[in-house]
């Protein structure tokens, strides 16, 4: 006997049309062409979620793989070749040396952008627990920086950042190449992390079905109620502290 | 009518298109004969060592920076650079060792057998840089020398001798060497020179540079305070001589001493390491990790034994939570201890390093490691040597990279402001600091490149 049910006409999608459309569909950071790795998106009411994760400058994981012994236009290895050079003077030491000098730089730049008055004592209470964060605008910070791989000519970097752009890091391999005195190019650039969600989680291409959208989804439900608490706790404590200089406007007139 | 007009613009843009040359499209590499014909640039060879390298900043007027244009500009458009806020790279010949920064002057030392080991700019009004010969004059001697001078020394062997070790007090300078034990110059107002006190000296256009004789062994390291000196031996024992107003000099008494005296008090019979001193307040730390004090104590330095304001005998310090300690710094007013973990303490009046509401402490404070560099990419950052200028201090961490704090004197922190620093802050400086010199107004820092 067949199975009557399952051969219903409604369970065809080409009749009954698709089962989810008129999605809205938002992106989160961006990636661009070269690049690779975690992608955040957002599906209808998750678009307003989005908008919260990019303003709060959560902090992005990225792979930096480079090569040296050329220098191309675009800091890639498919570019146009402008120079090339020796790297055989070129050791893991050297090349962590210069990593740690970039690094502390990085670390200045951090507490110079956070917008705090260094002459407080609320100031030295944030910069002792590490709390001292840019939370305003700032240019590409990285926060960390180490090398994972080193093999002449390619080396992997591992890399967090805040505010950056791909061709910023690409920008920094080729830097990194200089500061030893040769040429560096990027091959390639992962995103491993952006902000809570990790690569661990990601969809691959097999994946890209609507159950295991759905499933995601649900995975992250308390990442996104935590984004979303923390800006509304952001707004309601601009609130809070516009009431409180208020009250504190009345007390003084009244004490007058 | 709108159509047509479409339709004849559409027309255009087909044609424009026909006009356009083809294009290789972007990222399609070339063929291989093309990109193996760019020539190979060697920039650096296999072997190559990093270089050491001086690095001055601070204010410029006393010459103590040893950059002339700073003070008198090359053309007449530039005007004098009074306070130079960042670290500026001071070229010399040779590779300098060791470097000390006194109160508007400074000297670099140079280790090698060449006949010049050592160069000085900066403040010789008491011919604290030695004999300055004028250019017109050869009787007269420079008030001020503006770039790193040439300073001889009396040696009997001077193309065997090395010079180990030089340190800067207010107005005298003392110069270690490997073999012909130590040579000072300056103001002996005091004693601090190790002569015989002269009444009515002229010290400016002097040219005596006296060998101090009255060690029983050999001398391993010299410090100079403000008007007093401190010589370490190899068998562990400090001598001392210069002012005692404060009990400085340790010897019991406040009057000057114008020959070496060996310091007795707590440290008869203790082997010490090290000795620090640069105003008023001496210390000295034993081999066993364990710090004396005596001198100044009106800002609280050695509140931890005595509640008067000066001590004229070593004291042993109870530092409590301290632990070993390998390392001290005395400032003007401010003490610092570095001990075996890489953790700083400090102490006493001024800007201590912990905020700003922290002005002074009697007890040691620990300043906190984040600031440091230790996070969680860098567990194991840690301090590898302190120094102290008159009111600020410097760290430098086993990863080479300079800390500052304190107050802010005439732009000597060398951090691009003015403005007063309350925790440590990294100054940018291109390289693995190796040391660092710390005057009043000015520092020195030596660097090793990275390539």
């Amino acid at each position: 006997m067949h199975n009557y049910k399952s051969m219903k006409l409604m369970n065809f999608s080409e009749v009954t049309g698709p089962q989810f459309h008129k999605v809205h569909v938002g992106v989160g950071h961006r990636l661009d062409a070269f690049s690779s790795g975690v992608l955040v998106l957002g599906i209808g009411k998750g678009n307003g979620v989005l908008e919260h994760l990019c303003k709060s400058h959560v902090t992005r994981d990225y792979m930096l793989e480079g090569e040296f012994g050329k220098a191309t236009d675009n800091f890639t290895h498919t570019g146009r070749v402008i120079e090339k050079t020796t790297y055989d003077h070129v050791t893991l030491d050297k090349l962590e040396r210069v990593l740690a000098m970039i690094q502390g730089a990085n670390q200045k730049a951090l507490i110079m952008y956070s917008q705090v008055d260094l002459h407080t004592q609320e100031a030295y209470e944030l910069a002792v627990r590490g709390l001292l964060y840019p939370h305003g605008k700032s240019p590409p910070i990285l926060t960390g920086l180490r090398c994972i791989h080193f093999n002449p000519p390619h080396f992997t970097l591992e890399v967090q950042c805040v505010n950056e752009t791909q061709k910023y890091l690409r920008k920094l391999i080729h830097e990194v190449g200089l500061e030893l005195r040769t040429s560096a190019v990027c091959s390639g650039v992962r995103r491993t992390r952006d902000g809570p969600f990790k690569v661990e989680n990601a969809l691959t291409r097999q994946h890209w079905t609507a159950g295991s959208i759905i499933q995601a989804i649900a995975h992250f439900s308390k990442a996104t109620r935590k984004i979303r608490k923390l800006e509304m706790y952001k707004q309601t404590a601009g609130q809070l502290n516009s009431n409180a200089q208020v009250q504190e406007q009345t007390r003084s007139q009244t004490d007058e | 009518m709108a159509l047509v007009s479409i339709r004849s613009c559409g027309r255009c843009g087909f044609l424009l298109g026909l006009r356009a040359y083809a294009t290789r499209p972007v990222g399609t590499p070339r063929k291989r004969e093309q990109q193996d014909d760019t020539p190979v640039f060697q920039y650096v060879g296999q072997h190559r060592k990093p270089q050491g390298k001086v690095f001055v900043w601070g204010f410029s007027y006393t010459g103590a920076l040893g950059i002339p244009s700073f003070v008198v500009p090359d053309s007449g458009r530039k005007k004098p650079r009074k306070y130079q806020l960042t670290p500026y790279r001071l070229d010399t010949e040779q590779k300098i060792s060791s470097a000390a920064c006194g109160y508007g002057f400074t000297l670099l030392a140079c280790n090698s057998r060449d006949l010049t080991k050592l160069w000085g700019m900066g403040l010789n009004k008491d011919s604290q840089l030695g004999f300055q010969r004028t250019q017109h004059d050869r009787h007269k001697s420079y008030d001020y020398v503006l770039e790193p001078s040439p300073v001889s020394l009396p040696l009997v062997n001077p193309q065997e001798t090395r010079v180990l070790q030089v340190s800067c007090g207010r107005a005298h300078s003392l110069v270690l060497t490997d073999s012909e034990g130590v040579f000072s110059m300056g103001n002996n107002a005091y004693g601090q020179c190790g002569r015989k006190i002269v009444e009515d000296e002229v010290y400016s256009g002097s040219h005596v540079v006296h060998k101090i004789e009255g060690f029983n062994s050999g001398v391993t390291q010299v410090a100079c305070g403000q008007d007093h000196s401190l010589f370490l031996t190899d068998r562990g024992s400090v001598y001392a001589c210069g002012w005692g107003a404060d009990g400085q000099t340790g010897l019991g008494h406040h009057s000057k001493a114008s020959c070496p005296v060996p310091v007795g008090g707590d440290l008869a019979g203790v082997k010490v390491q090290q000795v620090a001193t640069y105003g008023d307040c001496s210390l000295a730390v034993s081999t066993e990790g364990q710090v004396f004090g005596w001198g100044n104590s009106e800002y609280l330095q050695l509140a931890s034994v005595t509640e008067a304001t000066q001590m004229s005998s070593p004291r042993l310090l109870p530092l409590r939570g301290v632990g070993r300690v390998r390392q001290a710094a005395c400032g003007g007013t401010q003490v610092a201890v570095l001990n075996e973990e890489g953790e700083v303490f400090v102490w006493g009046f001024g800007i201590l390093g912990k905020g700003p509401k922290l002005s002074e402490s009697a007890i040691p404070e620990r300043v906190p490691a984040t600031f440091f560099g230790r996070s969680e990419f860098n567990p194991t950052v840690k301090v590898s040597s302190i120094r102290c200028g008159l009111n600020h201090f410097a760290a430098i961490t086993d990863r080479g990279e300079l800390f500052v704090w304190g107050k802010n004197v005439r732009g000597c922190l060398g951090i691009g402001k003015h403005d007063d620093q309350y925790f440590p802050w990294r100054v940018t400086v291109p390289g693995h600091v190796t040391d660092v010199a710390c005057g009043v107004d000015h520092m020195v820092a030596l660097v090793k490149t990275i390539i």
